[in-house]
């Protein structure tokens, strides 16, 4: 009873008056606040940033600021990044990031500004934060601070060839034992193609081996130790590696999305690894656009444990401006903007915008859109977002789970011994405090 | 004007050309001195994974001695030194006597002989990453339509470094050709006619007179390269970015990754200077051989 009153009494009033002060903040949310600022915006110049700065000219007239965007492709924008906050300088109010790459990275060198209030407090009334996708929102939350917005949602998802399927009689796999089974099946029912490829680069393996790695019931680290040697973890590394040594394109070990899209798009890949956002590069020119399907990565032991990631936009820690920086955010992540981006082919972080009727008219127009967002989907209610070692760094681990893998494609170390020094190299990572 | 007063004059105006000249050239010592100086001061720093930096004295440079990859890379970069500087100084100058000798030579296909090293490395780089392609290259595409088995190039541990010094070699022995010719034009023909009335043929003035005539230019181009090749970096990016596994990690992609990837940028300043210095060293044990092969 007690409880009840409390509720009825206190917290129902409280949260009615916080709403209430919330909608007069929204009301009150002018987006012209900061005309004549300048942002600067440092970008990964990919497609998702490509589709945001399509409407560049929207946000100059909708607040009056000028956006200045200063883009590089993804490793030279880091580089970029890493000079400018090392030097404490205000020159970049508003940059890309993954949360899922270096997010432990940054939070800890302090380089995120805290939008948690910005967030809850300073909103236009359409924005509506709580409509994000939650998962992304908390691998972007650090220590209790939300560090960036989510800009779309992306991840490995498993590309086939419905035609060559059909001719060598085999049906969609549903485990991964069933894409090894497929991959020796086309091997020998059409040896002119490539029955498998995902990414073999060192750096890169990471991103396609962790959904391996959750799949078959793996971790990366356990009793904080790495744990490359456990038995889950020799599985994946001698499923994926395999799976690329006896079914992969001759010089995998170089490959990345670049090559993997080449390779499927010109019809000589039977089965592909690779990111959602290629969809749009692999259906260029159309040639595969009536005979692909679309899956999430095939279950293992474990299940579906696809990895789900996603870009964010993060404030500069050093800016000068953070309310305005913020505006840009808001701006870019809002649902109209998200939208827009959706129709360009960016999956939305919004389940509300993959709902809306414009975007589902477009994704209805073609069967492998649909199967797409089916598997975003998944991706969106099932995703992990670990891709490497959930440490502050991650992006050095990579480098040695790439090593475990290229060492097993190449055949240069036994099994036992590639995955013992990957974790003894993994060890010391994670010991660096 | 007495020599006296001649002489204040002198003096007045050197002392006035040095003030007027003087803030461009502390800008420029400043420009080359800080960076040098700034990467020194940066190589006794250690910088933990989250930025934070502390004074590291020779830490960095007892971490080298220790540091496996540094060794590896060390000898991937010499590997790619010694072969890609011989390929590029052989072929530069057979090119050199193919374009001096053949006088007649339309202008455009001089012109596309030395071509490639006019292109942007990345550019070139980019090109042969899709002409080597294993699976959908034109390399692998013409060994086999000749009835030789495709090979998988930059994908292989063992073909890796001789790949990147052919594609480096592609680009640069023109470069290579044009310093020799130069060199070959500027002979004095008294000597070839001298060997021509002793009755020397031009398989014996090749090995007994240009050869060691052209010897200081070559030892020019030899410098020249070196520095770039000691230092080499945007074709191995682009095409192979150290791997596969660190068949071609070199220092400068090791350095690069330790910095801009791992944000140790202490370590990698050290791995730097280290570089800085073997290539200073190369370039004193060349111009050394250059005093010694003048004439």
């Amino acid at each position: 009873m007690k409880a009840r009153m409390l509720v009825t009494h206190v917290a129902l009033p409280v949260l009615a008056i916080a709403a209430a002060s919330a909608q007069a903040r929204a009301a009150d949310f002018d987006w012209m606040k900061f005309k004549g600022k300048t942002v600067t915006f440092l970008a990964n110049n990919n497609p998702v940033s490509q589709a945001l700065l399509t409407y560049k000219a929207d946000f100059e007239k909708l607040t009056g600021m000028t956006l200045k965007v200063d883009g590089y492709q993804e490793q030279q924008m880091r580089q970029r990044l890493v000079t400018v906050m090392n030097a404490n300088s205000d020159e970049v109010d508003v940059f890309m990031t993954l949360p899922s790459r270096e997010g432990e990275q940054f939070a800890a060198a302090g380089w995120y500004g805290d939008l948690t209030a910005m967030a809850k407090n300073d909103v236009a009334r359409e924005y509506d934060p709580a409509g994000l996708s939650q998962a992304l929102l908390k691998a972007a939350t650090f220590g209790g601070k939300l560090t960036s917005m989510p800009m779309n949602i992306e991840g490995p998802i498993f590309y086939y060839r419905t035609d060559i399927f059909k001719k060598c009689g085999i049906e969609a796999p549903k485990t991964i034992k069933d894409v090894e089974a497929a991959a020796e099946k086309i091997k020998t029912c059409d040896s002119a193609v490539t029955p498998f490829v995902s990414r073999g680069l060192k750096p890169a393996i990471a991103y396609t081996f962790s959904n391996v790695l959750h799949n078959v019931g793996g971790s990366y680290i356990a009793a904080g130790k790495s744990n490359l040697c456990s038995a889950k973890g020799k599985e994946a590394l001698d499923t994926y590696s395999r799976l690329l040594r006896d079914f992969g394109p001759p010089g995998v070990v170089n490959y990345s999305f670049q090559q993997i899209s080449a390779l499927y798009r010109s019809g000589r890949a039977a089965m592909a690894f690779e990111s959602s956002n290629e969809l749009r590069t692999v259906m260029e020119g159309g040639a595969r656009l009536k005979d692909t399907g679309l899956l999430p990565f095939p279950a293992g032991e474990a299940g579906q444990v696809p990895t789900t990631i996603g870009w964010g936009m993060a404030v500069s820690s050093h800016s000068r401006q953070p309310d305005a920086a913020w505006y840009f955010v808001q701006w870019a992540t809002s649902p109209e903007v998200q939208k827009k981006m959706a129709l360009q082919g960016i999956a939305p972080p919004r389940p509300s915008v993959a709902k809306d009727p414009e975007y589902r008219k477009w994704i209805d127009e073609e069967p492998v859109r649909k199967e797409w967002q089916a598997a975003l989907d998944v991706l969106a209610t099932k995703g992990s977002s670990e891709v490497g070692y959930p440490i502050v760094a991650n992006p050095e681990s990579r480098e040695f789970i790439g090593q475990a893998v290229q060492d097993l494609i190449l055949k240069q170390k036994p099994i036992d011994q590639a995955c013992a020094d990957a974790d003894k190299a993994l060890d010391a990572l994670i010991a660096q405090k | 004007m007495s020599d006296a007063a001649a002489t204040i004059t002198r003096d007045r105006q050197r002392l006035e050309m040095s003030a007027l000249s003087a803030p461009a050239v502390i800008f420029t010592v400043a420009m080359i001195a800080f960076p040098v100086v700034y990467t020194i001061w940066l190589g006794f720093q250690t910088f933990s994974s989250t930025g934070k930096q502390s004074f590291a004295g020779l830490a960095n440079y007892s971490k080298l001695i220790s540091d496996y990859e540094f060794w590896h890379g060390l000898w991937i970069t010499i590997a790619l030194f010694v072969l890609s500087l011989v390929l590029q100084l052989v072929f530069g100058v057979w090119l050199a006597l193919v374009l001096f000798h053949a006088k007649r030579l339309p202008g455009i296909v001089r012109s596309l002989f030395i071509s490639p090293f006019m292109m942007p490395p990345v550019v070139a780089g980019m090109m042969w990453l899709v002409i080597l392609d294993p699976s959908l290259g034109a390399a692998n595409y013409i060994l086999q339509s000749l009835g030789l088995p495709p090979s998988d190039w930059l994908a292989s541990p063992s073909l890796v470094i001789p790949t990147i010094a052919l594609i480096d070699s592609w680009q640069w022995t023109p470069y290579v050709a044009l310093i020799v010719l130069g060199g070959l034009q500027s002979l004095p023909p008294s000597v070839y006619e001298a060997a021509q009335i002793d009755g020397a043929t031009p398989f014996k003035t090749f090995p007994r007179i240009t050869l060691p005539l052209l010897l200081p230019t070559i030892v020019t181009a030899a410098i020249l390269r070196s520095v770039d090749l000691l230092r080499f970096f945007d074709i191995i990016y682009i095409t192979t970015q150290g791997g596969p596994g660190n068949a071609s990690n070199t220092l400068n992609i090791y350095g690069f990754r330790v910095g801009f990837e791992f944000f140790n940028i202490g370590y990698a300043s050290a791995l730097m200077l280290t570089l800085t210095a073997i290539v200073f060293g190369a370039v004193l044990a060349f111009n050394r051989l250059r005093g010694a092969v003048a004439w």
